[in-house]
């Protein structure tokens, strides 16, 4: 039995999910692509909140609620009209409900006058409002009201105990024949769905039952009488024996009922196998009987219709959740972890068996290794939250801003169901919250600019969200003004983050606003630009192990992708070595792998070299080098060079010794007890139970030289 | 006059907080036989396989609604007859009058004590003991 604490929470919780039902709602309806039903569901979402609220006591709540809730009303039996105005009203109203949602669960208190500019404003507008029904209500009543003509009525307990309930009693033998078993009908469960019908006294007989040793399994001896009562009608009873009528001896025979007067049209008259049951011999009520008795039904076809009709929903399975604490997935996490690592320890050991034995085993750990892979999906899948939860917070940070900045701005998001591991869910929420501010502030025009230019009075900023190639991609687009270049190249030329004479794309000059300490914005404003720059949100989404690009099209708007991996725990990886150290890199960031020759690497100044490949130029960079680790591969012909994605359309040629092979490997943080390492993102523990780390490629690569610096220069090279 | 310990009793809610609450305000009156739905449908199957001696179901739910269920029992023929009390809002004349249209036996304002809802199911069924 639950306490009242735990009902607040579960009752906290279907608030949650009213108000977004509540917001997305009225946003439809304010652009137009609300219908009935729309209104319908936000009104029973404010009622929804009301009538828990008023249960569980929390006044505050109630009465903004009520007052909510009239000018829904109005508004769902069409005396009141939904022009933007009002709907405006409507969501403000719905922002204030949220707060005082979370107020009341967070127990706080609430100030006397909290949410009254909104509330006023509700009131006029149910004053403009000309039906008389809006005019009563507008102070909570009491629990009860007068003034309604009803008498409760009074039930028969008599009447109730007959009709109501009906019991009848059927006398029931059931003696399965030989076939049975072998025709894939099992007994037991069709005297569990009896048994669901209601009580069931069952005496099972085993008089046939023959020594053990001479026993068949696949042949039923056992047989049973019994007696059930139940409401159910006849037909129901019938139906449990539906398929088997041919594989049994069945006889059911409605004995003396309690309501010999039930006139119920359900009752199916005794069928013609009156007999009484004589257990000891075998009866053999010819198995036409059940379903005979079913065409006789025909005059109340329809009594029996309703009882089935209301069992097959029964049938259809229905999607069911429940609730789980998340230590407990965090825990199941952990376990599989350990499974993948002690997996491929075992594999190690396979490897080095001798070839007879090793054959069979190695052939059933790949069936372990494909189980555990599902399982870990699986796993993962639990711990996976719809992006929505961060996304439905940005519609109202998008209201407010508008209104501060007096802009008009739309969001438009999709792809909210799209799924992603938790531990990433929770750290989006600064990023992209830092850059939809960034979108309202900087990015959209006032009205009167955007119409001098020729674009709607209002800026649209669309949010979306998709699986791609094993990363959810999130993407925000607006049709703003976008950057402007020069201010950025001048500012970054200034600052001496770019060299005077380089030659930038757009694109890298766009991408020059996410270095650290660059602003461009004369005054600082309230809403962003307090020291909180691209540059932090750059490394929020890299310390994910993400990657962020910037797109920006001058006059028409700036496109901001953020690619995620799907997981923080476990990942696909490639062990390489270089010198005596072994790595593990992401899976995902390799293109390619090869063995170069000689004639196809040239070298330049300023670089370490550069490979030709297919027509392109791809830096190379040696990861003895940048880890400082002592190695004896030059450039020998051994080397294999690793074609990297390094994230903004970047490539670069990672040179290591060798390549070991490809493993699923558990990610474990080290930042507690190393803090951050530059180039490495985490460790792992190999197959051969040793310890790797895993390389950051991020990271990496700003080590190697900054990547437009680098372009300037092997372009002015070429 | 019923023993309220034999009493069987549907609880119709979708919102699980409520069920629960009227779940509790029933134990309180001593009735222990609760089964709970969270919908019309699931009401509708609850009914028509067990005895029920008393339906209390909320209006307030979505795709069918308390007075939906209402008509849906009052129109079955193994179930018309049992007992039903609808929960309404505050204010809630209309529906008070379709419901009595439609066969309730009794109506109830959320919120509720405990002696409110065995005032109510004792006008419908008589005295509990």
């Amino acid at each position: 039995m639950a306490s009242l604490e735990q009902l607040k929470l579960t009752f906290f919780d279907e608030c949650s999910e009213a108000l977004q039902q509540i917001e997305a709602g009225l946003t439809d309806i304010r652009s137009g692509q609300g219908s009935d039903d729309t209104i319908n569901a936000v009104f029973r979402g404010v009622h929804s909140v009301k009538g828990g609220a008023g249960i569980f006591g929390f006044e505050a709540l109630v009465e903004f609620a009520h007052v909510f809730e009239t000018v829904l009303d109005a508004l769902r039996r069409g005396s009141l009209t939904a022009a933007p105005e009002t709907l405006d009203v409507l969501l403000s109203a719905s922002d204030v409900l949220s707060d005082l949602v979370q107020k009341s669960r967070s127990g706080e208190a609430i100030e006397p006058g909290f949410g009254s500019e909104c509330r006023v404003a509700l009131e006029k507008i149910i004053d403009q409002d000309k039906s008389e029904a809006a005019a009563d209500d507008n102070s909570p009543a009491p629990a009860d009201f007068d003034g309604i003509d009803f008498t409760p009525v009074r039930v028969d307990m008599n009447d109730a105990a007959d009709a109501a309930t009906a019991l009848r009693a059927f006398t029931i033998t059931f003696r399965p024949k030989p076939e049975m078993l072998k025709n894939a009908n099992e007994p037991l469960y069709l005297l569990r769905e009896l048994r669901k019908l209601g009580e069931l006294d069952l005496v099972a007989h085993t008089d046939s039952l023959p020594s053990l040793s001479e026993l068949e399994p696949d042949r039923p001896y056992i047989w049973w009488t019994g007696t059930l009562r139940t409401s159910a009608a006849r037909a129901q009873i019938d139906e449990v024996f539906e398929f088997v009528a041919g594989d049994c001896d069945l006889e059911i025979v409605e004995t003396a009922a309690d309501t010999a007067a039930a006139s119920a049209p359900a009752d199916m008259e005794i069928p013609e196998a009156v007999a009484a049951p004589a257990p000891e011999e075998s009866i053999s009520a010819p198995p036409q009987a059940p379903p005979a008795v079913k065409p006789a039904v025909g005059a109340a076809s329809d009594a029996t219709e309703a009882p089935n009709a209301a069992r097959a929903p029964a049938a259809k399975p229905a999607a069911t959740t429940t609730r789980i604490e998340l230590d407990k997935i965090d825990r199941v996490v952990n376990m599989v972890g350990e499974l993948v690592i002690a997996q491929a320890m075992l594999g190690q050991i396979v490897q080095d068996l001798p070839e007879a034995t090793a054959g069979r085993l190695s052939q059933i750990l790949d069936e372990v290794i494909h189980h555990t892979r599902e399982l870990k999906d699986s796993v993962m899948s639990m711990r996976a939250q719809p992006v929505g939860a961060v996304f439905q917070r940005m519609p109202r940070l998008v209201r407010e801003l508008s209104t501060k900045t007096s802009k008009k701005v739309r969001l438009e998001m999709s792809g909210e169901t799209t799924e992603v591991d938790r531990s990433i869910i929770e750290r989006l929420s600064d990023p992209l919250t830092h850059i939809i501010r960034n979108s309202v502030d900087h990015g959209i025009e006032s009205p009167a600019d955007r119409l001098a230019a020729g674009k709607s009075e209002e800026g649209t900023i669309r949010l979306a969200a998709e699986h791609r190639g094993g990363r959810i991609v999130i993407e925000i687009r607006d049709d703003g003004a976008g950057i402007n270049s020069e201010r950025v190249l001048k500012k970054a030329r200034e600052k001496g983050l770019v060299s005077p004479n380089a030659a930038l794309s757009e694109d890298e000059i766009s991408n020059l606003i996410m270095l650290p300490g660059f602003s461009t914005a004369e005054t600082i404003s309230d809403i962003s630009g307090r020291g909180v720059g691209m540059d932090v949100v750059r490394s929020n989404i890299q310390d994910l192990g993400g990657r962020i690009s910037l797109k920006s099209e001058r006059g028409r708007g700036m496109t901001i992708q953020l690619a995620l991996p799907l997981t923080l725990a476990v990942m696909d990886g490639m062990v390489i070595k270089v010198g005596q150290q072994t790595y593990v890199m992401p899976l995902s960031a390799i293109v390619e792998c090869l063995r170069p020759s000689r004639s196809d690497i040239s070298n330049l100044i300023g670089t370490r070299g550069m490979l030709q490949l297919r027509g392109d130029l791809v830096p190379l960079a040696y990861l003895g080098d940048l880890l400082d680790i002592s190695t004896n591969a030059g450039t020998s012909d051994e080397s294999v060079v690793i074609i990297t994605d390094a994230g903004e359309g970047t490539r670069f040629g990672l040179v290591v010794d060798e390549l070991l092979g490809h493993q699923q490997v558990v990610i474990k943080s080290i930042e507690e007890s190393y803090g951050s390492v530059p180039g490495i993102a985490a460790a792992t523990i190999l197959g051969n139970g040793r310890v790797a780390f895993i390389l950051d490629i991020e990271k990496l690569s700003n080590l190697t030289v900054s990547a437009p610096v680098a372009a300037g220069i092997a372009r002015n090279a070429a | 006059m019923p023993n309220a310990v034999a009493l069987k009793v549907l609880v119709v809610d979708d919102q699980n907080s409520v069920r629960q609450m009227t779940r509790m305000t029933l134990e309180e009156i001593g009735i222990r036989n609760i089964h709970e739905a969270e919908n019309g449908v699931r009401a509708m199957e609850t009914a028509a396989l067990q005895p029920l001696d008393l339906i209390i179901s909320d209006f307030n739910m979505p795709e069918m609604d308390g007075l939906g269920l209402l008509r849906a029992v009052r129109g079955h023929p193994v179930v018309r007859k049992v007992p039903f009390i609808l929960l309404t809002g505050r204010g809630d004349k209309e529906l008070v009058v379709k419901a009595a249209q439609a066969g309730v036996n009794n109506y109830l304002v959320k919120p509720f004590t405990a002696a409110i809802l065995r005032e109510k199911i004792e006008q419908v069924m008589g005295k509990l003991s």
